[in-house]
């Protein structure tokens, strides 16, 4: 009876200690979107944390990211046109990849590349400057570390998030028209295309894109901030911030990609 | 000399417990301890220059004109452009201090010296320091424990005894 009370209490403790991390994110994301509309949060330090990180998070890895993009896009948009062809319905191959590469697949996996590569990142410097209680010397100095460090990371990741789905969605359109067309796409009526970028890109589905990238944007940056400034100031604790973060915002990432799916084409 | 005057009083504490005793006594002043590092990733002037950033709105090219001549004077200026990691105790220090004296605080609380500046005979070393700066802070108290107290008798004398 013992081993069950005890296996009770760590699952309740365990479950309370999510939650808790939980409002942390959920306290944290409504302090940073407060802290963006406010004018006291922008001086010359924050607007070059802001720039420093968008050349990070974007500007460097950009030659790849969109090398990546057209090479997705080639592959997965000449896999859907056979598909297509192979049960004739080779007329609506632009269309099927429009709505799923360019719209589902591209926006999800520059969520997940930029989690991967900024979110980590984020999540580790964060963790290290609470330990070494650079935060703490922050305030000391007057300096509203959320001001300098936080806000400005959560703004550069956003923006980064939001302009490299741009470019991303941009090259698979691209892409995907270069496919369809027979790789000759000068023998294409751009009429054709034009149709088609006007049907599949009403306002609904404009609207849905960008809330769901300005969504991944705030999360690649709200959570693991939110993990990293929660957790204990002691050295062990900094991989397990940033591998809890990590788990957490892919949790949210696939949880704002399927319930945008449900709003888009099931509610 | 400067130490253990009006301008840089000299505090010996006998234990950790009078130390912080003293430190929560003194909760208006601005501290410069080794519990209070700078930022890892940017270099000794932004880390000064934040301050004026911050707290008089200055650009960053306004808040370098102002603190690179005080690193100049005190013959830090290379050191400028170089991370916390690539920083001596000394350079450090300085970085620390300039800090704290930009924020116009009535008190500055340098706080265990011998932890901040584990290399060299610091007394000399602080000595010359405030007195190149007494036009930039109002007092400037040193919190040391009482055991190094006969570092200040001779702080210029330069050797070992």
């Amino acid at each position: 009876m013992s081993a069950i009370g005890d296996f009770l209490v760590r699952r309740t403790l365990g479950f309370e200690a999510r939650l808790r991390a939980w409002g942390n994110v959920a306290r944290f994301t409504g302090a940073a979107v407060s802290g963006v509309f406010s004018r006291d949060t922008y001086n010359s330090a924050t607007r070059e944390v802001i720039a420093r990180q968008i050349y990070f998070t974007a500007w460097q890895i950009l030659g790849g990211y969109t090398a990546f993009a057209a090479v997705l896009s080639l592959v997965v948009t000449h896999i859907l046109a056979n598909a297509a062809r192979d049960v004739g319905l080779y007329d609506y191959a632009l269309e099927f990849t429009f709505r799923l590469l360019v719209l589902e697949i591209v926006p999800l996996l520059t969520a997940l590349f930029v989690a991967l590569r900024t979110g980590a990142a984020i999540s580790t410097e964060v963790s290290i400057m609470r330990i070494r209680n650079e935060m703490g010397a922050l305030e000391q100095a007057g300096i509203d570390p959320m001001k300098l460090e936080l806000i400005p990371r959560v703004i550069g990741g956003t923006v980064s998030v939001l302009c490299l789905t741009v470019i991303g969605v941009t090259v698979s359109v691209l892409c995907a028209h270069f496919v369809i067309t027979g790789y000759r796409p000068w023998n294409a009526p751009s009429a054709d295309l034009q149709l088609m970028i006007g049907k599949v890109f009403d306002p609904a589905a404009m609207a849905a894109l960008w809330s769901k990238a300005f969504l991944f944007g705030l999360a690649v940056t709200v959570i693991p901030i939110a993990e990293a400034i929660h957790a204990p100031r002691q050295v062990h604790f900094a991989p397990i911030a940033v591998l809890h973060g990590m788990v957490r915002l892919f949790l949210v990432i696939m949880l704002i990609e399927v319930g945008m799916l449900v709003i888009r084409y099931i509610a | 000399m400067i130490l253990g005057t009006a301008k840089a009083p000299l505090q010996f504490v006998a234990d950790a417990t009078e130390r912080q005793a003293f430190l929560a006594s003194h909760e208006e002043a601005v501290l410069v301890s080794a519990s209070l590092p700078m930022r890892a990733n940017l270099t000794m002037i932004e880390n000064i220059a934040l301050v004026l950033q911050f707290q008089q709105s200055l650009g960053f090219d306004e808040a370098v004109a102002r603190v690179l001549p005080m690193l100049e004077r005190l013959g830090r200026h290379e050191s400028a452009m170089s991370r916390d990691t690539d920083l001596d105790h000394e350079d450090r220090f300085v970085a620390k201090f300039l800090r704290a004296a930009l924020m116009d605080a009535p008190i500055i609380l340098v706080d265990r010296p011998a932890l901040q500046l584990p290399d060299i005979r610091y007394p000399p070393f602080l000595d010359a320091l405030l007195s190149s700066l007494a036009d930039e802070f109002e007092t400037c108290w040193i919190v040391d424990y009482a055991w190094n107290a006969p570092l200040y008798d001779r702080p210029h004398s330069g050797t070992s005894a």
